[in-house]
């Protein structure tokens, strides 16, 4: 038997015919939703494997190994209680955890709280470059929601819909996308200007397609100012949500992408690096959803002229929805990326 | 107008969230005496229910699928004044609220969204919503359901909050709870309580329709 765990972390234990149905459903699960190819027998042959092994925690062969990249770094150790400075955190990243690139963040972590301190974060960034050498971006959410009602100018969707003001929300989407994006590009230029190698637009499209218009706005006006800064985007969910509907970019409609064409977008917009997510359903086993996550994340990567690093963490990509995310599930996750996907990092 | 014909363009003006025109031709069905039962599950649940597939996967949007809810309603209201006694009948009366300290309420605008196009009377408390609120709200309106959206791992406890509190009060009883939200589990559901989970917002209608026969 085959011990695994369900979305939700439990354990369970499966035969191995099982974990292959379960994969093969997970990936059936991602070629309807996205519409996308499905994975030849070897490569689900190769996932039922790294899911059957009997070690806890599993790796790939060597040569295998793919580039690492943390988001919200400076806030996962400060989380822990431990007394440490934004410059510390990142050597630690550096020299202990083997990241490849590092990430400032501010503990707010969205764009809005962030204009306000912008000089502190400068001084933060220019401090932490002259200590750290791997590649440094600074990190935030665009948060949407943050500009719109009770938080902000902007009226909020989410009371306008369900009262079937449906234009009056899109306006408000709208209005609060243009302030998004002043203040991503406020914060990114500044933090740029500072020292940073480049920005990480994080849990992009979280609120729906209003705030990933926002995003690539920004990062278009941003390229256009700056052509030589790196930027990574990374999602909040594997599908743009149409809060607003009818958003488009470069001619595509926004709502309902999935990665594979999320990318395509991020590419246009000039991002250097897509960070696709695949959410994880905390109701299926743990091969059901790496199943699905290796499917939707290898048309990603098909697609993609840019690199692609998945996010591999609490309830994405296949690790299951807890706290702290089981290192035999995020070990097994990362190794099916990068063995099955051929994924650029994680 | 044959009645197949009627039905067709009543799921079409649905599907299209064309109010005015669903509106028109359910007057036009209660001019050529077609059973308006016959005429509201046919045409309209039939549309809103292939809204709701076309939701679910992704082919149209929440803007839309409110469009089409507002169709159906104002549509079916004019229906079902129109049936007699006994033969109407109401789907039920649903309380829905992101719990205390949670902040997100996308999800369950849908779910709210979805609940009034399918014929359910919804009140809708909004998000960073008190237990004792959810409950005193539920009992002036009548409710037969609770339902509870969480979206973190620290506010999902709140959902154990309302089942304790409703069973401290004497009401456990009188309501039917669902839980949803994207830590929430069916397993979480069964640990606290809860009548049944929802994955989204189209299982959540078609629960809720199981929990009291809407």
């Amino acid at each position: 038997m085959v011990v695994t765990r369900m979305g939700d972390g439990s354990f369970i234990t499966m035969t191995e015919e099982e974990v292959q149905r379960d994969v093969e459903e997970g990936m059936a699960d991602a070629v309807k939703k996205g519409k996308v190819e499905p994975l030849g027998q070897d490569e689900i042959e190769h996932i039922v494997e790294i899911c059957c092994r009997p070690q806890k925690f599993v790796s790939v062969e060597k040569g295998n190994e793919l580039v690492l990249t943390y988001d919200s770094g400076t806030l996962k150790v400060t989380r822990l209680g431990i007394p440490i400075g934004m410059p510390q955190i990142l050597q630690l990243y550096e020299r202990a955890f083997s990241a490849d690139s590092l990430e400032l963040a501010y503990v707010h972590y969205s764009f809005k709280p962030i204009k306000m301190i912008v000089p502190e974060e400068q001084y933060a960034v220019a401090e932490t470059s002259l200590v750290t050498t791997a590649p440094l971006l600074y990190g935030a959410m665009p948060n949407l929601p943050l500009y719109t009602q009770p938080d902000g100018p902007c009226p909020n969707a989410a009371e306008l819909l369900p009262a079937g003001k449906i234009e009056e929300a899109r306006r408000g989407q709208e209005e609060a996308a243009e302030y998004a994006i002043k203040d991503m590009v406020y914060v990114s230029s500044g933090v740029y200007e500072a020292g940073a190698d480049g920005i990480d637009f994080d849990t992009t499209a979280a609120a729906g397609d209003a705030e990933f218009y926002a995003t690539l706005k920004a990062t278009e006006q941003l390229k256009a100012k700056y052509p030589e800064m790196a930027i990574e985007i990374g999602m909040a969910g594997e599908f743009v949500l149409g809060f607003h509907g009818q958003l488009e970019y470069d001619g595509v409609r926004l709502a309902g992408l999935y990665p594979h064409k999320q990318v395509k977008l991020a590419e246009k917009a000039g991002a250097n690096v897509f960070g696709a997510v695949v959410n994880t359903n905390s109701s299926r086993t743990f091969p059901w959803n790496l199943g699905r996550a290796i499917t939707f994340c290898k048309a990603c990567t098909e697609a993609a002229e840019i690199p692609v690093h998945a996010n591999v963490g609490m309830g994405v990509g296949g690790v299951p929805m807890v706290m702290t995310p089981p290192i035999d599930c995020v070990s097994r996750v990362s190794t099916a990326m990068a063995e099955v996907v051929k994924l650029d990092g994680l | 107008m044959d009645k197949q014909e009627l039905i067709n363009k009543i799921i079409e003006s649905v599907i299209g969230g064309d109010e005015s025109e669903a509106e028109a031709l359910a007057k036009l069905a209660l001019d050529q005496s077609f059973d308006p039962l016959e005429i509201i599950n046919e045409g309209y649940v039939t549309g809103i229910k292939q809204v709701g597939d076309m939701f679910e996967s992704g082919e149209l949007f929440l803007p839309e699928l409110i469009q089409s809810a507002g169709a159906v309603k104002k549509s079916t209201a004019l229906l079902n004044d129109a049936i007699k006694g006994d033969t109407k009948k109401d789907k039920g009366k649903v309380v829905i609220a992101t719990v205390e300290g949670d902040m997100h309420d996308i999800g369950k605008a849908i779910v709210s969204s979805l609940m009034v196009a399918n014929g359910f009377e919804v009140l809708d408390l909004g998000r960073d919503v008190p237990i004792m609120d959810i409950i005193t709200r539920a009992e002036e309106f009548g409710a037969q359901v609770i339902g509870t959206s969480a979206l973190l791992t620290t506010t999902m406890v709140k959902q154990q909050e309302l089942e304790k509190t409703l069973r401290k009060e004497g009401l456990r009883d009188k309501y039917k709870t669902i839980v949803g939200g994207a830590p929430v589990t069916v397993r979480w559901a069964e640990k606290i309580g809860a009548d049944a989970f929802a994955e989204n917002a189209g299982e959540g209608v078609n629960k809720i329709i199981d929990l009291i026969g809407g």
